[in-house]
């Protein structure tokens, strides 16, 4: 029988928050499938951060240890992963449905001639088999997917587990890896330049999805709103996709993550990456024409309507309202 | 110059999602298709390079009969020639068979590029593209928000979380996965639509590229059971009522909240 290995990520000098959910989901696989956890822990000048995580879930560590592996690279960590996986026995490996994640994933399955599940939510043992259960279709639908047979590659999507506690005996080994085939290069890392409204500041976003239709629509319907609540207005990505907006207005995973009293997200589904920028708002009001909409799950209250009729009533009912 | 696209249709973003009889995927007939969100961006890029200078864009997709109104759609957009995969016997393939099938054809075009799109609007998998590059060999990246082509490399930004990038510099020849918003998608003009009609589309099956047995549902390493709306959890308080009531519902909460 093979192992479960982690793939752990260290960001900012620190093992990552979803590397230690992966701990979690491999600790609790452990039992029920009795396989031992391993893992690999990848970087350059990292032994004391694996040691840390062996003693947090990791299980027996291997270290990857080399400068090749100071940045990222993806040709660099998928060599570290392909050794571990190698050296672990491993038959399930699960990374983290990170930007790293999507590169190395996928890649490292076809490499093993492996099964490949992307962006998992949940993973159990049952019936002598891996199951995973994952959202298609922009989080409206859940897909319950097997593996067959062999060995299988897991991607997880991270913040669905709580990350593993406590202290867990482990060891920590060296790893050694070849580097001969590394040709992506890295250059550097860049940050959007943050002109424009930084809406974490706001107590209140009015924001409007890709059911809100057409640029001009933003002007003329969700900007009064915002205006009227002396609130900012916000967007989702396919809106700044299309050229409707400029960039600082997106809210989500690869926009801001917002934090306000009040968000109204109007003619937005509730994909996962939009979620995860406004899912800590004190509180959520969500106007949607589909009551499948995913945006109702996090929302607190809802209204199932054609925004163009809700948005300015509201906008008109609350300038009545201050008089 | 050759490039490659790889594209997907994809049921319409606003279809019905229906479940179909076995439980295992959405019904598809009798709904609107599209090229995949994603892929239209890969296919822009492609046109960009070939708008600069001499290149052919060669456009790639697996799917039944109904694939050709795709495919069609890219050659009016401005891509050279389009190869159609079209066998019962891909049905059911898992990422890594559909992967295997691309690869068998960016083998025979051998091109310096190949496009795809960063992931699928339905099965959201965002798979095939470094399986792809594995399969056949090249340097690749995920989610490039730019290209910048250079003599015998490409220097390509990647839009990892929270508004930061990595720039990778990739050998050619290299697959690059594409996010949304990297450019401006053009539409197909009425002239490129009537010019599409003479342009080339082979169609192949999975024996001519030499897989028979190795893709479709019998290789699968995975396999979906089962498709089902999300378990409703703590779903939100709904307000009902006409649009007066409704408003007056919200105004309520927003001065409960003490915002106005
Ligand atoms: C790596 C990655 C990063 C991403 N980062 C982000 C991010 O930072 N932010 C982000 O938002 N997305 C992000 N996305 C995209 C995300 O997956 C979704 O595609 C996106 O959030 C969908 O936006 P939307 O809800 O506006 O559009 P859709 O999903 O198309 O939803 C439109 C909604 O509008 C409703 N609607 C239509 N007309 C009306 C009407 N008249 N009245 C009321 N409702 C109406 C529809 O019912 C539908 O629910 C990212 C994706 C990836 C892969």
């Amino acid at each position: 029988m093979g192992s479960i290995l982690v793939v752990a990520e260290i960001q900012n000098g620190a093992i990552r928050e979803a590397s230690y959910e992966l701990a979690s989901v491999a600790q609790s696989l452990a039992g029920t499938s009795g396989r031992e956890v391993k893992s690999l822990v990848m970087g350059s000048g990292i032994g004391a951060l694996a040691e840390e995580f062996s003693k947090k879930g990791g299980g027996s560590v291997l270290v990857a240890d080399d400068a090749a592996l100071e940045n990222y690279n993806v040709d660099a960590a998928n060599a570290a992963v392909r050794a571990a996986v190698e050296a672990a026995s491993a038959d399930l490996i699960l990374l983290s449905n990170t930007p790293s994640g999507w590169d190395v994933a996928p890649r490292l399955a076809a490499g093993l001639d492996a099964g490949f599940v992307g962006d998992c939510f949940r993973i159990d043992f049952d019936g002598g088999q891996f199951n995973f259960r994952r959202r298609v279709f922009n989080g409206k639908l859940d897909a319950h997917v097997s593996a067959i047979e062999g060995t299988i590659v897991a991607t997880v999507q991270p913040g669905a587990t709580p990350p593993f506690e406590g202290t867990t005996d482990g060891s920590t080994s060296d790893l050694s890896v070849g580097f001969e085939g590394v040709r992506a290069k890295f250059v550097e890392t860049k940050k959007s330049d943050s002109t424009g409204v930084d809406l974490s500041k706001a107590d209140i976003i009015v924001s409007g999805g890709r059911g809100v239709g057409a640029p001009e629509k933003f002007a003329e319907v969700i900007q009064p709103l915002a205006d009227a609540l002396g609130g900012a207005m916000g967007a989702s990505r396919p809106v700044v996709d299309a050229g409707w907006l400029p960039h600082h207005y997106q809210v989500g995973s690869s926009g801001q993550v917002v934090q306000p009293k009040l968000y109204i997200a109007a003619g937005i589904s509730g994909a996962i990456q939009h979620l995860v920028g406004m899912k800590s708002s004190n509180y959520i009001i969500a106007i949607n024409k589909d009551p499948d909409a995913p945006i109702f799950e996090v929302a607190n209250l809802g209204v199932v309507a054609d925004l163009f009729d809700v948005v300015p009533a509201l906008t008109e009912a609350v300038n009545g309202a201050k008089g | 110059m050759k490039i490659m696209v790889c594209l997907k249709q994809v049921p319409h973003q606003d279809a019905r999602l229906d479940i179909d009889s076995a439980g295992t995927w959405i019904q598809e007939s009798n709904i609107k298709f599209e090229i995949n969100t994603y892929d239209t961006y890969a296919l822009e890029e492609a046109l960009r390079a070939k708008d600069e200078g001499e290149c052919e864009v060669v456009v790639v997709s697996i799917g039944p009969d109904r694939t050709t109104q795709a495919l069609r759609t890219a050659l009016g957009m401005g891509a050279d020639r389009a190869v159609h995969i079209k066998d019962e016997e891909a049905d059911g393939s898992d990422a890594l068979g559909l992967a295997k099938l691309l690869a068998a054809v960016a083998k025979e075009e051998s091109p310096d590029t190949i496009f795809t799109g960063f992931m699928s609007d339905d099965d959201n998998f965002a798979a095939v593209p470094p399986m792809l590059a594995e399969l056949v060999g090249l340097p690749h990246t995920t989610a490039a928000v730019k290209v910048v082509r250079g003599d015998s490399s490409l220097t390509v930004d990647r839009e990892t979380e929270g508004g930061s990038y990595e720039v990778v510099e990739l050998p050619l020849p290299c697959l690059v996965s594409v996010q949304t918003g990297i450019n401006q998608v053009r539409y197909a003009s009425l002239k490129g639509i009537m010019a599409a009609k003479k342009k080339p589309l082979d169609v192949k099956s999975v024996a001519d590229l030499g897989l028979s047995g190795s893709v479709g549902a019998g290789a699968a390493k995975v396999k979906i059971e089962k498709i089902a709306p999300p378990p409703k959890g703590d779903t939100a308080e709904l307000l009902e009522g006409s649009t007066d009531e409704v408003v007056a519902g919200l105004v309520t909460k927003i001065k409960e909240l003490g915002l106005l």
